[in-house]
């Protein structure tokens, strides 16, 4: 009786039977239509869109049916065996036109808090500033890595034929492992630390991971989520006291932006093919709107950037007032990035466009 | 005889490029750039000044002055605001070697005032925030030129 498996004692013949030169070498002329390809890198390097040219870059509308993870262009024996798990295999379903240009930018605009950040500036700070910028770290570590939750829940349902979306995605939960990273080293760097967390915030998050498809949780992750975080990200590069959240702010901003304009060309090209779904998508956004309302009613979510705007807590109110500008930018901003997705949002929003003034101008 | 040179120029923005060039891996660390940047400088009563720099890859492609924002580039954003107000970030950034926490291109635009960004689509203004590194290394450039400033009629 044989040690082995029969498929060890089959690979084993076969090895054997290689040994005495017997090759199949049928692999070489599989793929004869794919063959002879020719690529022109860029100014700035070999990208994604240089080398899915010709067939290669003909994405299907519908990723292919043999389930497995083989690369688009390749030949794919027919007894590959489905892996049974990729059940996004429409292209609207995820597509975005600009998802691998926004891969080879992510690729190359990657930075690291180890060594990308001027720790070495930080500087005792006044207390109350000290726990404002804590607590401020706090809530972004808290709420930064849904967007890299949200896209890896979804990733593994994702057909192999649309990689450019992968590979971004991919990215993006990198960014966000980034982000949850420099916002914990910040609060825990300068002799303060983690302070509350936020379960208004939680809400929220639960909305966007428990969204009943990819597209509904990406127009309320890439679009509303992340296009308020960026915001608040511009604010706290504008709040920041010393050069180093300057350069933590400025630096997920970038990334956070690129994430926007993912979602925001994903939804338009889905609208545009799915205008049977906007009820669904208006639905969504309308419950991301009444949740991160609710955030107003947590001191811990506005008073530290009310304090750092009124650089102490004895203005505290003064930086209230200072900051009531930027709400009305976030809801201008949203409402732009989903117009141009095809959705006119203004009549339906759940929450006000603008806020009334909230003290005299300063 | 000053070597100085006038700000808005397409002279002065060849000279941020020419600092982009020398030091091309530190552009280079921070990733590729694609986007059109519009600078708009208000020149009170003698009018407006426009400028279109083009980033792509590592390099700027092009500088030129328009006549109007009609001829700019269809995907772009616009960095606009007076004189005074470019000049107070120039300045500062000659003064200390980069700007100083209240003088980052962020700083002066978020609440729209000095400077404000705008563009024909949102899409477009966000590529402000998405290259805001990039752009801001950009102007840091601005440190090693001699600047003066002239208001020159059109």
């Amino acid at each position: 009786m044989s040690a082995y498996s029969p498929v060890v004692e089959e690979g084993l013949e076969r090895m054997l039977a290689m040994v005495r030169g017997d090759f199949d070498l049928s692999w070489m002329d599989s793929n004869p239509t794919g063959w002879g390809h020719r690529v022109q890198p860029g100014a700035s390097g070999l990208g994604l869109r240089d080398v899915d040219t010709g067939a290669y870059g003909v994405v299907p509308e519908y990723g292919s049916s043999h389930g497995s993870m083989a690369p688009r262009g390749c030949f794919v024996p027919a007894d590959t065996p489905s892996l049974g798990m990729y059940d996004l295999n429409e292209k609207a379903t995820v597509w975005s036109d600009n998802a691998a240009m926004l891969y080879d930018e992510a690729v190359t605009r990657q930075w690291n808090s180890v060594t990308d950040v001027p720790w070495h500036k930080l500087q005792k700070l006044p207390d109350d500033i000290e726990k404002a910028v804590c607590q401020m770290c706090t809530n972004f570590t808290e709420v930064e890595f849904v967007a890299g939750d949200m896209p890896a829940k979804w990733l593994c349902h994702i057909n192999h034929d649309f990689h450019e979306v992968k590979l971004f995605l991919a990215t993006q939960i990198m960014d966000e492992a980034r982000h949850m990273d420099v916002f914990r080293k910040r609060a825990l760097a300068n002799g303060g630390g983690l302070l509350m967390a936020s379960p208004g915030n939680e809400a929220l998050l639960a909305a966007i991971l428990q969204a009943p498809n990819y597209t509904t949780a990406s127009a309320l992750m890439h679009i509303f989520g992340e296009g308020f975080i960026l915001t608040l990200f511009r604010a706290g590069e504008f709040l920041a006291p010393t050069e180093v959240e300057k350069t933590i702010f400025r630096l997920c901003m970038q990334d956070e932006a690129r994430h926007v304009a993912y979602g925001v060309k994903h939804l338009q090209y889905f609208v545009a093919r799915h205008p049977e779904m906007m009820e669904e998508i208006h639905h969504i956004l309308g419950l991301g709107e009444e949740a991160i309302f609710r955030l107003t009613l947590e001191p811990q979510t506005l008073e530290p950037r009310a304090i750092l705007a009124g650089k102490g807590v004895e203005n505290i109110q003064l930086g209230m007032t200072r900051l009531a500008f930027l709400y009305n930018k976030q809801i201008t901003e949203y409402l732009q990035r989903l117009k141009i997705a095809g959705i006119d949002r203004l009549p339906r929003m759940k929450i006000p466009a603008e806020l009334p003034a909230l003290g005299p101008e300063v | 005889m000053s070597s100085a040179v006038c700000f808005p120029s397409v002279d002065w923005f060849e000279r941020l490029a020419n600092a982009m060039r020398k030091e091309v891996e530190r552009f280079q660390e921070l990733g590729t750039t694609d986007c059109t940047m519009v600078v708009k400088v208000d020149l009170g009563a003698l009018g407006t000044r426009i400028y279109e720099i083009g980033f792509e890859g590592f390099e700027i492609t092009e500088i030129r002055e328009l006549s109007s924002l009609e001829q700019a580039k269809a995907s772009h954003f616009v960095v606009e605001g007076s004189l005074e107000a470019w000049r107070e970030m120039i300045e500062n950034i000659r003064r200390n070697g980069a700007p100083d926490l209240e003088h980052t291109l962020n700083y002066l635009t978020l609440p729209d005032v000095p400077l404000r960004v705008s563009g024909p689509d949102q899409l477009e203004i966000d590529a402000f925030y998405r290259y805001n590194e990039t752009i801001q290394r950009f102007f840091n450039g601005a440190a090693g030129i001699a600047t003066r400033y002239e208001r020159v009629a059109i």
